[in-house]
């Protein structure tokens, strides 16, 4: 059976959303879009299981964590980003603190660098402004491990910022 | 709580602080415990600098053009093609019958099971459609009980709004009026009617071009009313004598285009009020 016109028009005003996660999440242009693209089209087969009193932009980034997911088992992977690289980038930035331009390349390298398993549920809940509850059901993991999860991304993305080995801020803020 | 700002919060607890998910007590603990530890809260505002730096970041992209892709395969994906590639090529398979159209009235295009059930519910609110047309069509001073055509643009437009909202107030879900200067039809406006157990309604459009032999444009109407429940999808053309009419339940409305034209000019009308039916709500 077909989707029905109501649901394409809901479909397609969840487009950019559901566009800017894959993008954030895969950084390679081509690749994140066939993210969306695949997303899109899973919708549209399951069209039927979509419960209308949901909001449907939390649905699809559920069909794209999934779809992500099978992807990277199917041996593709995560651009990652020589820690070297990433060095340079950041004495770069020393050297010209003014450079908004090698402040942002930091910070997305940055999140390149944490695992997927924290960047996901950072970017659901600072970017897509999702509540914990709505990115435990996008991730399929209970409220309180997207609480410690986002709380370690925090501190490893300080880390990679500040260029601290990870030992000093573990041991100042492990108090409790 | 007196003791709980003693207590040094967990980095998850501050976290899920700054995102807003401690119940308000809690979050009052929080609030307390920072004003009394500037480095704590030194640290708190480092996270929301990059959570704002993130949204700065990654946020605009949302306003970025999309690829037409998506658009495309958002209408026309699924395993099958458009419906209305499936409707045209049936379509053109049933005229190439000829005479069989008249005697048979109405198609059944779609063989899904909802389809089916949605047959004879159909029927009568299609006839209804067919009769509202042929009245109100011919009627040269009052054709619509409200009117688009005002003095000036925006005169049109208020009434446009005035129009939509009152049929969506009376008929129970949203009614847009369909755009179809693309087929080179204007809205001429719209009225309520009764339907068999509650309000349809009807909109009128004409053509831009006086017809070809001379005659007063052509008109076409859009009968609008809810489905009866458990009408899930339903699709059918049909002909009754120089009248087409075209008919779609989906989205939680039941509508109807009816006009004397070629079926081919009407389906290009219909797959345009296809695309831009909102559906239920």
């Amino acid at each position: 059976m077909q989707a029905t016109s109501c649901f394409r028009q809901q479909l397609l005003s969840a487009i950019p959303r559901v566009r800017r996660y894959a993008h954030s999440l895969v950084m390679e242009g081509s690749t994140a879009d066939d993210l969306v693209q695949t997303t899109l089209e899973r919708a549209l087969s399951h069209w039927h299981q979509f419960d209308q009193r949901r909001d449907i932009v939390v649905w699809l980034l559920s069909i794209a964590h999934n779809a992500h997911r099978d992807t990277q088992r199917r041996g593709m992977r995560l651009l990652i980003v020589d820690p070297q690289v990433l060095q340079a980038q950041q004495d770069q930035q020393h050297s010209d603190p003014g450079a908004d331009v090698g402040l942002r390349m930091d910070l997305l390298a940055a999140l390149q660098h944490l695992t997927p398993e924290q960047r996901e549920p950072l970017l659901l809940v600072t970017v897509e402004d999702l509540s914990y509850a709505e990115c435990a059901e996008v991730l399929h993991i209970p409220i309180g491990t997207v609480m410690s999860r986002i709380s370690r991304a925090r501190a490893a993305l300080r880390i990679l910022l500040d260029g601290r080995p990870a030992a000093t801020v573990h041991a100042l803020h492990r108090v409790v | 709580m007196n003791t709980a700002s003693h207590t040094p919060p967990t980095d998850e607890r501050l976290s899920a602080w700054l995102d807003g998910e401690l119940p308000p007590a809690q979050a009052a603990d929080i609030d307390a415990w920072l004003t009394q530890h500037p480095e704590d809260a030194a640290r708190v505002r480092l996270w929301a600098a990059d959570r704002d730096a993130l949204r700065a970041r990654l946020g605009p992209m949302v306003d970025e053009p999309l690829p037409e892709a998506f658009a495309e395969s958002v209408w026309r994906s699924t395993p099958q093609r458009s419906v209305w590639w499936r409707w045209a090529a049936a379509a053109s398979a049933v005229f190439a019958l000829g005479g069989v159209v008249g005697a048979l009235g109405v198609w059944q295009l779609r063989s899904s099971p909802s389809a089916q059930l949605a047959a004879q519910p159909a029927a009568g609110w299609v006839q209804r459609a067919a009769v509202a047309h042929a009245v109100y069509v011919p009627e040269q001073r009052h054709p619509v009980e409200v009117s688009v055509s005002g003095a000036s643009a925006e005169e049109n437009r208020a009434q446009e709004e005035h129009l939509a909202r009152w049929l969506t107030r009376r008929l129970g879900f949203a009614v847009k009026l369909f755009d179809l200067r693309g087929k080179g039809f204007e809205l001429v406006g719209g009225r309520l009617l009764p339907d068999a157990a509650g309000p349809s309604a009807q909109l009128m459009y004409q053509a831009r071009e006086p017809a070809a032999n001379g005659a007063a444009p052509a008109r076409v109407t859009v009968y609008l009313r809810k489905p009866e429940d458990g009408t899930d999808f339903a699709f059918r053309y049909e002909r009754q004598g120089e009248l087409s009419l075209f008919y779609c339940v989906e989205g939680g409305v039941g509508y109807a285009v009816a006009g004397k034209l070629p079926r081919e000019q009407l389906l290009a009308l219909a797959e345009s009020i296809y695309r831009q039916q909102p559906g239920a709500k």
